[in-house]
């Protein structure tokens, strides 16, 4: 297990590696930089003034030895100075982690909550009316853009409520219930759209072990419906849910962008965006870092999850 | 005794009636306290630093937490040269011929670190802006030193006095100064500082900026004018999508939108709404223009210039891309929403701006004399900025040209190349959006028309006209001067030097109880918050 999980974080440091050239590669390769952005915003272009600044900012070095300096910055816990702010990096991002994080986690919840019994429910009651209107239920959260109903929540809420919730971060220690209802609606769009996907891996899965014979074999034996479903059924139906749930989370780390924009949450997502447009590479390539490191966890420890729920699966040997 | 009481009965009534009209007046004393939350479309691009940026962006949050040394008239809607009042300068005077402007400063104003302001700080800031010789810091960018190139020297005689010597006269140099692009900064702050935190004598102190999220500012204690600022303080919510940004506005977690932000449809949908939400429409002090680049053909022959200004139907491209949101007009902002554009009868006889039909008929007819028609297109290949409102007018304007024999290949700039491939005129024609930082010619004239000027992007270059612009600058007898400019305006258009298209109209929108917020042409100059308070 130990080797496993060791010869996976190497695996891990190779992957960031390779991830960190081509994040570094791929910025330059955009048009533009920040300092024709910064140029562009005051509507003019002095040569001078622009080499002077790209000076300032260090861009005028290599590109290999801006990347070597990268590293180094990383490698110290340094992230260098975000060049819009002209402050530390690690003091712009450091802010954003526990919004998108606590998004990320509160969506996979809904997700779970609402994706797994209907699921199982559907997978139960095959070819029956809530087997049909729940998969209708799933394909409209698979269709619906998480940030389109985000909106028609906002709209909804304004013209029938007259409210929406807080436009600006509220700290749970400021005030719990603003920040939970601050939390909720968006948890409730993108857990949907989640819960849609896991729904139909669930039932699926679940499908396909009721058909097996060990299935047959504890109903013959009369044991009652939610022992059979949610001890022996479920149990190994779960292994490919849990791969999509670790996904999903992955997935959500960085690809909240719009859902926290429409909400105006000041999460990971919204501000990487704002970022890329500004070519400040400092907080685009440590955020994308942050991203790819959380996507490898995940996985990671979707891994080490498969042993504890399957005792069949055995690692590093 | 009966006649008498009838008088009195009449009178009673009518002297209620009076009271009645009266008491709008009276109870619109302002009231302190409060806080405003005001829509921010964008975080602050460059913090506070106002002299390194040319976007409202920065330049709206920023305001409250400085003074300029004069300013517009915060009470008055249309800015113009009677509307300057002092700020930081109590008085001005203009002496030598309108040579030497002596600014006599307020006694007892203190920075928001408790450091005394002084003629130093004057002289600090617009040395730095101007790139004097002896200028004790440098901008890393500066994009208003055109602004100041005029100015020879600044002196202080004395802790409250400062002088500006100009070059030759120059009077509109007031109007500069009391944009909210001039305020003065701290000279013991370095300016890379303002990057970053803010250092004023304004109104309100910066309590915290919370990056992409919000500014928020808390009243000033030792503002040098007592009993101002009303508000507690201001809280700039930076909401980055539109649509949600109308629903702050709509459900009040905003009190005040954005300005420049609300079109016309935008606007009735609120209004619609929220029928008590007040929509003033104002010039956003912006134009939709074409620029097309005089140094390369085909466009450096006037007669297809003149040809494209004559085929776009102005009224038509408001109607179209606006929902009416605009108004037409020549080089400087029309009337009566500006001081300085032409009026009606003038425009109509402007290439361009008479009935569409004959205007389009007049221009196929100019491009047949060339060779050209529908049939057998003049290609060409149109840029503009990769931003929805730019495009917009860029599909209109292609379609217009389309019908006069002009075929154009849109390419869309991102806006980090936007600016530096204008300035080196790498294009043949382009859809373009022109804000001005004052409503006035010289800021207007200098930056976007005189030869050589960074921002002049068609390298459009007269003679005569520079010499006119001149003229008109120096001219002291406001009359005088207008006509002048009324005259530069017409000679452009005729030039097709930048052929204007349409003057942008905001639809500037806030909650009743906000209250002193009077709404100027131009988005870039009511920012300060000084009057403004709250009816709640």
């Amino acid at each position: 297990m130990k080797s496993y999980v060791a010869q996976r974080l190497g695996i891990a440091i190779l992957t960031l590696v390779g991830m960190s050239m081509v994040i570094f590669a791929l910025l330059r390769l955009a048009p533009g930089d920040i300092v024709d952005i910064l140029f562009s915003t005051a509507g003019y272009v002095n040569e001078a003034d622009k080499q002077a600044l790209l000076k300032e900012l260090g861009m005028d070095r290599p590109y290999w030895v801006q990347y070597l300096d990268w590293m180094r910055q990383i490698l110290t816990g340094d992230l260098g100075k975000s060049y819009r702010y002209d402050i530390p990096a690690w003091e712009i991002i450091r802010p954003l982690l526990p919004v998108t994080i606590e998004l990320a986690i509160l969506s996979i919840i809904v997700a779970v909550a609402l994706g797994v019994p209907t699921g199982v429910i559907s997978a139960v009651r095959q070819d029956t009316t809530l087997d049909y209107a729940l998969r209708v239920v799933s394909l409209a959260g698979l269709s619906m853009p998480s940030f389109w109903l985000g909106m028609v929540i906002i709209l909804g809420m304004v013209s029938w409520l007259g409210w929406i919730p807080p436009m600006t971060y509220v700290r749970p220690t400021e005030n719990f219930k603003a920040h939970a209802i601050q939390f909720a609606l968006p948890a409730l769009a993108v857990g949907y759209r989640s819960s849609a996907l896991i729904m139909r891996i669930t039932r699926s899965s679940l499908l396909e072990v009721m058909r097996e014979d060990y299935i047959r074999t504890a109903w013959a034996k009369g044991q009652a419906e939610r022992v059979v479903i949610w001890h022996h059924a479920l149990k190994n139906a779960i292994l490919p849910v849990v791969t999509v749930i670790g996904i999903e989370f992955a997935f959500l780390i960085g690809g909240l962008v719009v859902t926290e924009t429409v909400f105006n949450l000041p999460g990971v997502a919204r501000f990487l965006v704002q970022a890329i447009l500004w070519r400040d590479y400092p907080i685009v390539q440590n955020l994308v870092m942050f991203i790819a490191i959380v996507v490898i966890l995940s996985n990671l420890f979707v891994d080490m999850l498969y042993g504890v729920l399957d005792p069949r699966v055995r690692y590093g040997s | 005794m009966s006649r008498m009481r009838v008088t009195i009965s009449l009178l009673v009534p009518s002297l209620v009636l009076v009271i009645a009209l009266g008491t709008p007046a009276i109870s619109q004393t302002p009231k302190s306290g409060g806080t405003l939350n005001i829509t921010q479309r964008e975080d602050l691009p460059q913090g506070f630093a106002i002299h390194e940026t040319q976007t409202s962006s920065t330049v709206w949050p920023s305001m409250p937490c400085f003074n300029n040394l004069v300013v517009y008239d915060p009470a008055k809607k249309v800015e113009s040269f009677d509307t300057i009042v002092g700020d930081l300068a109590e008085k001005w005077s203009w002496q030598d011929n309108y040579r030497n402007l002596v600014f006599f400063l307020r006694k007892g104003v203190k920075w928001h670190d408790g450091q005394p302001f002084t003629s130093k700080d004057v002289k600090f800031t617009f040395d730095m802006v101007r790139e004097g010789a002896d200028a004790p810091a440098k901008l890393r960018i500066n994009p208003r030193k055109d602004w100041y190139a005029n100015v020879e020297s600044i002196e202080t005689p004395d802790a409250h006095t400062v002088v500006f010597h100009l070059k030759r006269p120059q009077p509109s140099i007031l109007m500069m100064l009391a944009s909210g692009y001039t305020p003065v900064y701290a000279a013991h702050v370095p300016p890379a500082n303002y990057r970053t935190s803010c250092v004023g004598t304004g109104p309100f102190r910066l309590k915290e900026w919370r990056k992409g999220e919000f500014v928020e500012y808390v009243r000033n204690p030792d503002y040098f004018i007592k009993g101002r600022p009303y508000l507690d303080g201001l809280k700039y919510v930076v909401i980055v999508e539109r649509g949600t940004r109308s629903a702050a506005l709509q459900s009040g977690a905003v009190d005040v939108s954005y300005p420049g932000e609300t079109s016309k449809t935008q606007a009735e949908q609120l209004k619609k709404a929220v029928p008590q939400l007040v929509v003033t429409p104002v010039s956003e002090n912006v134009n939709n223009n074409v620029i097309m680049n005089i140094k390369k053909p085909p466009f450096d022959n006037l007669k297809i210039r003149l040809a494209v200004s004559h085929a776009i139907d102005r009224r038509a491209l408001i109607q179209a891309v606006y929902q009416g949101g605009g108004v037409i007009g020549a080089a400087m902002a029309p009337k009566p929403h500006a001081f300085w554009g032409l009026g009606d009868k003038d425009l109509t006889a402007l290439p361009g701006y008479g009935n569409a039909a004959e205007e389009k008929a007049r221009a196929k007819k100019m491009m047949a004399e060339l060779g050209y028609s529908p049939e057998k297109p003049l290609k060409v290949e149109m840029v503009t900025r990769a931003i929805a409102i730019y495009v917009d007018m860029a599909s209109f304007v292609i379609n217009e040209l389309k019908q006069i024999g002009i075929e154009s290949t849109l390419k869309q700039i991102e806006t980090a190349q936007w600016h530096a491939m204008a300035v080196r005129g790498e294009y043949q024609i382009g859809a373009n959006l022109t804000g001005l930082g004052a409503d006035d010619p010289d800021g207007n004239f200098y930056e976007n028309y005189a030869c050589g000027s960074p921002r002049n992007y068609t390298h459009y270059c007269s003679e005569q006209v520079t010499k006119m612009i001149d003229q008109q600058s120096q001219e002291i007898d406001q009359k005088k001067r207008l006509a002048m400019v009324y005259a530069i305006q017409k000679k452009l258009e005729e030039d097709a030097a930048r052929p204007i298209l349409s003057w942008r109209m905001d639809y500037f929108t806030h909650w009743p109880y906000v209250k002193g917020l009077v709404v100027q042409n131009n988005v870039y100059n009511f920012g300060r918050m000084q009057e403004v308070w709250r009816d709640k």
